[in-house]
This record gives structure tokens, C-alpha cells and sequence, in this order.
């Protein structure tokens, strides 16, 4: 089972304030490796609250944390803290000046058994 | 007892002067601090960089003679970061860029650059936080939340204050209007006036918004709470919108839209618009390269018989994929940019300049410690209102400022 959503990112002052104390922390990576999506996608993905799900485009993939919404209704569309993590789904070409609207990351999302990527197989990545 | 001075806060660009920093530094002593500011100045006793040179301890001396080869060599250098410095250290870093011939780009690239381009060159009308605290009845956040950006905004200037004109502030006379994708934590001080909608729908927002003010029926969202809205913003005396990265990123390409919004909310009552920039001095940045440059983001210096010439680069990905060196000024971009572009840097020899450890600096060929500004080293910087801010360190230290390790790399070259 899986499903395609729009994930928007937004910016998080606690995440900020653990970034802060290091980015190797575990609060960190707690708040960065979560991907919050509206209750009933996760019923349908059948991810529990804080179960794991692959989300992946053609740009990267990542495992995340899901988290249910505390929102009103908003299926289709997921939400990440902006971080490495996050990043990992972006195009870097999206922000091309005169280039059409941004509207949000297309991923797909899945039900995962792997371990949450860490940040340090991020920097990895990075380097191969 | 212990003695406070008021300084400076530079964990955003609301720039907040009214800290109370104890002679003996410790952390719950500091007064006034947010969150956020609170974490800024944790930084002072978080994981410290050191000089190193290929992973390991060397000398100042040797980091700053490694980092002026590095960028002496380099035939397209990059040099990133610029919106966490003072004016002074980005007043040296472009004479650096300029004499090296390299690319220099900053976070707003991403985000609030072409607005701020926008307010800069007068085609948006703007004000000052100052005006807003004492005139605004109305405070539009779209795409923007200040309670986790800029968590002073509210309570300073734009929903809580009273005001010399807005004395019954919150109470009565102000409204707080929150246009976001999510129930962001400003949404949630208030759900009547919260327009929730999808990712990209910026634009069609924008147009109901000209049709309710136009007296028309708007063909998107909640078509009763659409005609609420276009209430409030004709009884409105002084409205600010506060645009932030969701809505700029969602009318790429369309920015005309809003200049548009901006006149027609100015021919009903008076509209400004303020960015919210993410780094303390993102608005120094843009307007020093805009007065040197004529440009307020990504700008690449050549060297043309002896002339320094500079142009616009289109994006900073297309400058990452072709430097062949960077320069991190006091910015993690390995942490914060796209994948792509964190992984093109990656690649190249990296130069580190900061104060405290990170993704880009654990990678770095080359470390550089430098001093906080606003914390151990002062400056100036412009706020996200466009008003100029004595910083005034508030301890003593052995780090270089960044203008002085800046200096002293040119020296070395």
C-alpha cells in the first residue's frame, strides 16, 4: 500500500532550539525524521501513530516517523520540519526565478520496517 | 546581586534590544529572551569549532593560510551564508568575492529574496515594525508564522502592544489574519480569521481576495468566510502583510500578483508589507549586494581586464554545480540547501567559517572558529524592517570576528 501526497515543510522553533545543541542529538533527529499526515491517509496507509513509512520521489527517499495531524482534515497533503531530512525530497531547481509556482514536494509514502534514516547516512549520501 | 545590561539579540532578524544579559554569564540569568533567543544563546556553550585542516587540530595561522590557498586556487568559488553575519563581515566578504572572482549567494535565494527585492526597489509599499506596533489594526501572516520565526513579533509589534494609536490593542483594535497550509502555531491565536488552504493555492487565494474587494462573489475557498475577509480589510486603517517563505515560493513567477494586491488594498485604505527574513541580517545582506551590485541575491564577480564585473546568476544550484570551492560564512548549506545542491558543495573543497559546529563544518577541508556576532563580537545589521542595529558583544573573547578572519585571508592570498 501506498500513496501520493503533497508535503509541505515548515520551520519549528523547538526543532530549531535542539538543532542548536547539536544536530547529532537524538532530539534532533526526533523532530527533524517525522512526517505528519492526516489521520485517516495513515489509517488507510495502515501506519499507526508513529509507525514508520518510506517517502520517497525521484529526487531521494527517507524513513520517517509518521505522525497524525492534530489539524482538521487534510488528506493528500503531509508535513515536514524543514531539515536534512526534508531536504532530501527537494528539488533544487524549484526556486528558478520565474519558474511556476511552488506547490509543495510530490512524494509517495509507504508502510516501512527499516530504521529511521539517521543523519549520519545523510551526510554519506552527500558524499557519494 | 547581579548586574544586567540591555543588549542585542541576534537569534532572528526582529533583532530584540531590550535583552538583559548578566555580567556573570549563565543561562537562566539572561533576561527577555524567547525561545529562540534562548537557544541562540545556548550556542555559547554548545559544540565550539576549533581550527582544523583536514579533520584534524592545527593552528589559526595554518587554517587561515589553507583556507587563502584554497580560494586563491579556486577558478569558480562560491561563497554562501552572508545572512548570520554582521554588515561589516559581509562589507569585507564581498571585497573578498570581488577579488577573487567568486559567487556569492544567501538563504533568501529560496525564500523572501525576491520580495525583499521588491521592497527594496519601492514596488511594494513598506513600513517599520515601530509603525505597526503604533498604527496597525490589521496584521495578515500568509505563509508565515512568527510564533516559531520570529516569536517576539506578536507581543512586540504586531498583535499584543499597545499601541499610540491602538491602545485597546487585541482586546479590540487589532486583528491577527493567518493564510497557511497548516494550523501553524500563530493560526491557532486565532481560528475565526485562520484561511487554511492547499499547497500552491496561493494564487488562487490572492484572486478571491481582488474579487471580495471588488464587491464579487470569489470563486475560491469558503465563499461566506472569503466576504468576512474582504469586511475586515476595508475597515482596516493600517494593515500589514507579513509574506513568508510558503506564500513567496507558491507565486514564483507571479510576484506581479501581489503588486497588484497591494495597490488595489491601497486605493480601500493603507496596506504595507514587511518580509520576514530568516537570518538576523538577511535584509543587510540583500541591501549591501544590492548597492554594490545593483542585484539583492546571487551575484558572481569576474575579472575582466582588470575590471570587476558582476552578474546575475540564475539560480544558486547551477552556481553549486559549477564552484569549485566554497566558502561557508557562518551557514550550514550541507544542512539547509536541497540535495542536490548540498551534494555538488560536498564534492569541492569546503572552507568553514563558524562559531559553532555543524553539518558543513564536520565535512570541511578547512575550520575556521569564529567569534558570535551579537553575543562575542559586535557590528551593525539591518533588521527585517530595514532599521539599522548596533550589536554590542557582551563578553569577551579569543575568536576572531568574521570580518577580521576575512581580512586575514585576503592578507594571506
Amino acid at each position: 500500500m501506498a500513496m501520493e501526497v503533497k508535503v509541505a515543510t515548515f520551520r519549528d522553533i523547538f526543532q530549531y532550539e535542539a538543532g542548536r545543541k547539536g544536530m547529532h542529538s537524538e532530539e534532533y533527529l526526533q523532530l527533524s525524521a517525522q512526517i505528519i499526515m492526516d489521520k485517516e491517509d495513515l489509517t488507510n496507509l495502515g501506519v499507526k501513530d508513529g509507525g514508520r513509512v518510506l517517502a520517497e520521489n525521484e529526487i531521494g527517499s527517507v524513513v520517517l516517523v509518521a505522525r497524525t495531524s492534530a489539524d482538521k482534515a487534510h488528506p493528500g497533503v503531509a508535513f515536514m520540519i524543514e531539515s536534512p531530512w526534508s531536504h532530501q525530497l527537494e528539488d533544487d531547481e524549484r526556486c528558478k526565478q520565474g519558474a511556476l509556482g511552488f506547490r509543495g514536494i510530490s512524494a509517495k509514502v509507504s508502510p516501512s520496517q527499516d530504521n529511521v534514516t539517521e543523519l549520519s547516512e545523510i551526510v554519506q549520501r552527500l558524499k557519494e | 546581586m547581579t548586574d544586567y545590561n540591555y543588549r542585542s539579540c541576534t537569534g532572528c532578524a526582529l533583532i530584540c534590544e531590550d535583552i538583559l544579559y548578566p555580567d556573570k554569564l549563565a543561562v537562566p540569568q539572561a533576561r527577555n529572551l524567547c525561545r529562540k533567543g534562548q537557544a541562540h544563546y545556548q550556542s555559547l556553550f554548545a559544540d565550539r569549532t576549533k581550527p582544523m585542516i583536514e579533520g584534524r587540530d592545527a593552528s589559526l595561522d595554518k587554517a587561515i593560510a589553507r583556507a587563502a590557498e584554497i580560494l586563491k586556487d579556486a577558478r569558480s568559488p562560491l561563497i554562501y551564508g552572508w545572512s548570520n553575519s554582521s554588515s561589516e563581515a559581509q562589507a569585507v566578504g564581498i571585497d573578498l568575492a570581488e577579488r577573487i572572482g567568486a559567487t556569492v549567494d544567501d538563504p533568501s535565494t529560496y525564500c523572501e529574496g525576491l520580495f525583499m527585492e521588491m521592497v527594496l526597489a519601492g514596488k511594494v509599499p513598506s513600513c517599520t515594525l515601530d509603525d505597526v506596533r503604533n498604527f496597525a489594526d490589521t496584521s495578515i501572516f500568509w505563509g508565515s508564522d512568527p510564533s516559531s520565526s520570529q516569536p517576539r513579533h506578536l507581543s512586540r509589534f504586531s498583535y499584543f502592544p499597545r499601541g499610540s494609536k491602538r491602545q485597546k490593542s487585541y482586546e479590540e483594535e487589532r486583528t491577527c489574519i493567518v493564510v497557511d497550509v497548516r494550523e501553524s502555531p500563530t493560526a491557532r491565536l486565532c481560528p475565526d480569521t485562520t484561511y487554511r488552504i492547499g499547497p500552491g493555492e496561493d494564487v488562487q487565494f490572492l484572486e478571491a481576495m481582488l474579487n471580495v474587494l471588488e464587491g464579487k462573489i470569489p470563486k475560491f475557498g469558503d465563499k461566506k468566510k472569503m466576504i468576512e475577509l474582504g469586511s475586515i480589510l476595508k475597515k482596516t486603517e493600517y494593515g500589514v502583510i507579513f509574506p513568508g517563505k510558503g506564500m513567496l515560493q507558491s507565486l514564483q513567477g507571479k510576484m506581479e500578483l501581489f503588486m497588484d494586491l497591494m495597490a488595489r488594498l491601497n486605493e480601500v485604505t493603507t496596506f504595507k508589507a514587511i518580509p520576514v527574513a530568516g537570518g538576523f541580517n538577511t535584509r543587510g545582506f540583500n541591501q549591501l549586494l544590492l548597492d554594490r551590485t545593483g542585484f539583492v541575491k546571487s551575484v558572481s564577480f569576474q575579472h575582466d581586464n582588470g575590471e570587476v564585473l558582476h552578474r546575475s546568476e540564475d539560480t544558486l544550484a547551477g552556481a553549486a554545480k559549477r564552484a569549485d570551492a566554497l566558502l561557508a560564512l557562518g551557514s550550514d548549506p550541507l544542512a539547509e540547501l536541497p540535495v542536490g545542491v548540498a551534494r555538488a558543495l560536498a564534492k569541492v573543497p569546503m572552507v568553514a567559517i563558524d562559531s559553532c559546529r555543524s553539518i558543513t563544518s564536520d565535512a570541511a577541508l578547512v575550520v575556521i572558529p569564529s567569534a558570535i556576532t551579537g553575543l562575542e563580537a559586535g557590528g551593525t545589521a539591518i533588521r527585517t524592517d530595514g532599521m539599522k542595529v548596533s550589536l554590542e558583544p557582551i563578553m569577551k573573547t579569543d575568536r576572531l570576528a568574521e570580518e577580521q578572519i576575512l581580512t586575514r585571508i585576503m592578507e594571506a592570498m
